[in-house]
């Protein structure tokens, strides 16, 4: 099958957009995208602040598709040895200084809850609750040290982003979730 | 036999030294690998064991440009330990160093100063 590869170019013209990815998200791999991104973040010539807030988003977004993403995919680790990466959609567009950072994964529905209350619950805090938030956090879950951390990513993104984290959670078949988070930093 | 490590940083790794004869530990460059605690066992290990020894003085220099928020819970966690074995001749210092535009790791140093009590915790701004 041959795509169309043209209106794929001007749909991404037509929306801003500077960087998609689509598939498996490992650990190389974000290094890989992150340069990429860094590149296009030093080409904008950003301040400091928001190019490291726009690449902590990535960060974080890529962390929680690891975490949560119920698509996976068989990958050859560089030992040789066959592991599952999870799947995940990364999309990086500007308009007028401004970022707009969008991820989106498969979850499992019984995640959903969960996600979508902490969300809604860092949506109603201002930047400097957010700080304090983040620190009782961390604190928190160094005590308790089977946390994998999942809740300080998301606040970490609620902290950079100049807007509400936005969310869409999409019913697929099979007890599974569509999950989208869009956020805009500058 | 005292403990020497040297890494090498990579993509999402930092630097990382430690030199137990001089009592000198230091991180630089960027930390966001996926698996942190795998990345840091041997040092975590290592920080725990050599608290516990009778050292006089010990320096932690951290010149991370940026890190996930794993490796933030990490860090704090190993700032903790040192904290925790601070005192009684045990002089520990810690040297956060950054750069003044890099507002996301002068804010998290200064949250993390906050919760020291026996180290010293410098704010090292260039």
């Amino acid at each position: 099958m041959i795509l169309d590869m043209l209106s794929y170019y001007k749909m991404i013209k037509k929306n801003n957009i500077n960087i998609i990815y689509s598939g498996p998200i490992w650990s190389d791999g974000i290094e890989g995208i992150g340069g990429t991104l860094r590149k296009r973040l030093e080409f904008d010539d950003m301040p400091l602040s928001a190019s490291q807030s726009v690449f902590s988003v990535f960060v974080e977004q890529m962390n929680n598709i690891l975490m949560y993403s119920a698509d996976k995919e068989p990958f050859p680790s560089s030992d040789d040895r066959i592991f599952d990466v999870s799947k995940g959609v990364f999309i990086l567009g500007s308009r007028d200084r401004t970022y707009f950072i969008q991820s989106g994964n498969v979850m499992r529905d019984e995640s959903v809850e969960m996600m979508k209350n902490r969300i809604e619950h860092l949506n109603t805090l201002d930047k400097s609750e957010l700080r304090k938030y983040y620190k009782e956090q961390i604190k928190s879950e160094n005590a308790n040290p089977e946390s994998k951390g999942a809740g300080l990513g998301l606040i970490e993104i609620a902290r950079r982003a100049s807007s509400k984290i936005d969310y869409t959670f999409t019913p697929l078949e099979d007890g599974l979730t569509f999950f989208s988070m869009y956020v805009t930093i500058g | 036999m005292v403990y020497k490590l040297e890494k090498e940083k990579t993509g999402s790794t930092p630097y990382i030294m430690i030199d137990e004869e001089k009592g000198y530990m230091r991180f630089e460059g960027e930390s966001f690998h996926e698996n942190v605690i795998e990345f840091y066992r041997d040092v975590s290990n290592w920080l725990e064991e050599y608290l516990k020894t009778d050292f006089t003085e010990f320096t932690f220099d951290c010149e991370l440009k940026y890190f996930n928020s794993s490796t933030a819970k990490l860090l704090l966690n190993m700032l903790l330990e040192m904290d925790e074995n601070a005192g009684d001749g045990k002089n520990i210092m810690v040297n956060w160093i950054t750069t003044e535009d890099n507002d996301i790791i002068v804010e998290c140093g200064e949250d993390f100063q906050e919760e020291m009590n026996n180290l010293k915790f410098s704010l090292v701004i260039n």
